[in-house]
């Protein structure tokens, strides 16, 4: 129970002297704090406590909301639940980089993350562009389907024990994006990785990292050329 | 060779340890460019050969699925 919280709601009567510390309390709780839900509902209503009544606030440590009583049931304020996905971070591709690397963005808040980037210019087509976890450089295995616009003839690649995910193709040199699901990253768990391309070539892939490294970033890296603009954002996907 | 890589918000000359990396993911795009390269080349070199054998663009497609 934290140092605002309290177990009762005082009533005050007429021309009754209050002591320093009923001063004091009375002055720091505009908006009573309990440690729970059981806690709020016993300081109401008893001998020299507050009748609970509508329109009445308070705070709950317990799950961190703010709760309104609406003379018939307590209805939480805020915040507003998250959504199914949370943004963690944007970064902007610098000028001419051969590698981006995205960091503290995997945690234990979430198991699973989706990461979208949109790459302005590419230096040279048609490049395979890595994904990296963390300082792990070898274990990663995958399939992709590569399906070239010009044929629509679908063929199979592997990537077996290398030293990223080679996740996905860049077929022009200004316009190239992806989104890829990077699953149990920070867990003590293989990482497997879903991807999307939205380019000519390898358009699916998903793979895995063997080590049950904990990661916290990953870097992208063209296999030829260099980076030049455009945004890398990574969002946690809620566990519940 | 000489990389600049981005950390973050950062762009900065590669180490030792970040050039090796970035050299590792492109030998390794190399030799995956440099089997599907095999592959397609003994896919055009089967359909000559099939074809030389007497059987129609689309029997050859049929055949090797591609």
């Amino acid at each position: 129970m934290g140092a605002n919280a309290q177990t009762t709601v005082p009533s005050f009567q007429a021309s009754q002297v209050l002591t320093s510390d009923q001063m004091n309390q009375s002055a720091r709780t505009g908006v009573p704090v309990f440690a729970n839900t059981t806690d709020r509902d016993a300081a109401f209503g008893g001998s020299g406590e507050k009748t609970l009544a509508e329109g009445q606030l308070c705070y709950l440590e317990s799950t961190n909301v703010v709760q309104y009583y609406d003379g018939a049931a307590w209805a939480t304020v805020g915040p507003a639940t998250s959504g199914a996905l949370t943004f963690i971070s944007s970064t902007t591709i610098g000028t001419t980089v051969s590698s981006v690397t995205v960091s503290s963005v995997f945690s234990s808040t979430y198991d699973n993350y989706m990461v979208q980037a949109n790459f302005q210019t590419i230096s040279s087509a048609g490049t395979l562009i890595g994904l990296q976890l963390g300082s792990t450089t070898t274990g990663y295995y995958g399939s992709a389907i590569n399906v070239p616009v010009n044929t629509g003839t679908p063929a199979g690649v592997g990537n077996n024990n290398t030293a990223s995910f080679l996740a996905f193709s860049t077929g022009e040199t200004n316009r190239c994006t992806f989104t890829a699901f990077i699953n149990q990253p920070n867990l003590a768990r293989q990482t497997q990785v879903t991807c999307l391309g939205s380019d000519a070539g390898r358009i699916a892939y998903s793979g895995s990292e063997v080590s049950t490294t904990q990661h916290t970033s990953f870097t992208l890296t063209p296999a030829t050329g260099t980076l030049t603009g455009g945004t890398i954002r990574v969002f946690g996907i809620a566990n519940s | 060779m000489a990389y600049k890589v981005q950390i973050d918000d950062t762009v900065r000359e590669a180490t030792a340890n970040e050039a090796a990396a970035i050299d590792a993911v492109r030998a390794d795009a190399k030799a995956i460019a440099v089997a599907a390269d095999a592959k397609a080349a003994a896919l055009a070199s089967a359909r000559t050969k099939l074809a030389a054998l007497g059987l129609t663009d689309a029997e050859i497609t049929a055949l090797l699925g591609a």
